[in-house]
């Protein structure tokens, strides 16, 4: 393990051309990512760490997170006005990008299944995120319209969407 | 111990169903408007569901069964760690959230909001 990361000291110069390659466009995105032993090259077939050659590799760490607050966004979406639900959604969604660059930046650290669940976790947040913004926002209209006076009482509630029908 | 769970769940008019049916949350837009909410129903088709009846589960609140089914995959999914488990949770719950904007139109649509 230790002689192929110091043996990685003078492939720097390629793995710099294959970062310039068409073929990876994932390293391309992120010129920031880590450079030397962290940076996988995919031609290489023996990667520093795991890489599916029986290494250790980790779940990301806030994939399981953003799953559950993901999935949560929803069931929460109309409680206190949608609030909630948009809380959960973008505290989900800021996890996940820190999450997103770190596996991009270094593919062979994490574990595929990890970065899925992320992913899933990621749309999950977006659409409670959506439709919870949607309710708020409905909410916002209606009190600046009828006034807040009249979303409190029910009975100027009930007068007013007669008056609308 | 799991006996004793089920006796309190099963009891009528005691045990933790009957508890749940007195204790439940009142949505504040539904107590300062009298208008419901997209996700009101939710804790009476719980209780229904919990009292055995799924029809009536499903009149007050038809998303309740693919919501709970959605929990318990994801609960078993980041416990065994399937092999498609992340595409199929996306899938149910934007069926779960098909249901719940249906459902929400449908009860504008005919009038049962108001």
């Amino acid at each position: 393990m230790s002689e192929e990361q110091e043996g990685q000291g003078p492939n720097s110069q390629p793995n710099q051309e294959n970062s310039q390659n068409p073929q990876n466009p994932q390293w391309q995105q992120n010129p920031q990512g880590s450079q030397g032993f962290n940076r996988p090259n995919p031609n290489n077939p023996f990667p520093p760490y795991g890489g599916g050659f029986g290494g250790m590799q980790m779940a990301l760490p806030n994939a399981t997170i953003v799953l559950v607050l993901g999935i949560l966004s929803i069931v929460t979406c109309c409680c206190f006005y949608g609030v909630v639900g948009l809380v959960l959604g973008i505290v989900a969604l800021i996890l996940s990008r820190k999450d997103k660059q770190n596996y991009l930046a270094n593919m062979s650290y994490y574990t595929l299944s990890s970065y899925k669940n992320l992913n899933a976790g990621r749309v999950c947040a977006i659409i409670g995120l959506i439709l919870s913004g949607i309710i708020l926002l409905l909410c916002v209209l209606f009190a600046i319209f009828f006034g807040f006076s009249t979303l409190t009482d029910e009975e100027a509630i009930r007068q007013m969407l007669k008056e609308l029908q | 111990m799991p006996v004793v769970f089920f006796l309190l769940l099963v009891g009528e008019g005691s045990g933790v169903t009957h508890w749940l049916e007195k204790h439940l949350l009142s949505c504040p837009f539904k107590t300062f408007t009298g208008i419901d909410c997209p996700g009101c129903g939710l804790q009476r088709s719980f209780v229904a569901l919990l009292k055995g009846d799924v029809w009536m589960s499903f009149k007050f609140y038809p998303a309740t069964l693919p919501i709970l089914a959605l929990f318990i995959f994801t609960i078993l999914h980041l416990k065994f760690d399937f092999k498609n488990g992340a595409f199929l949770i996306k899938g149910m719950y934007i069926f779960a959230t098909v249901i719940i904007v249906t459902n929400y139109l449908y009860k504008i649509y005919h009038h049962q909001l108001f």
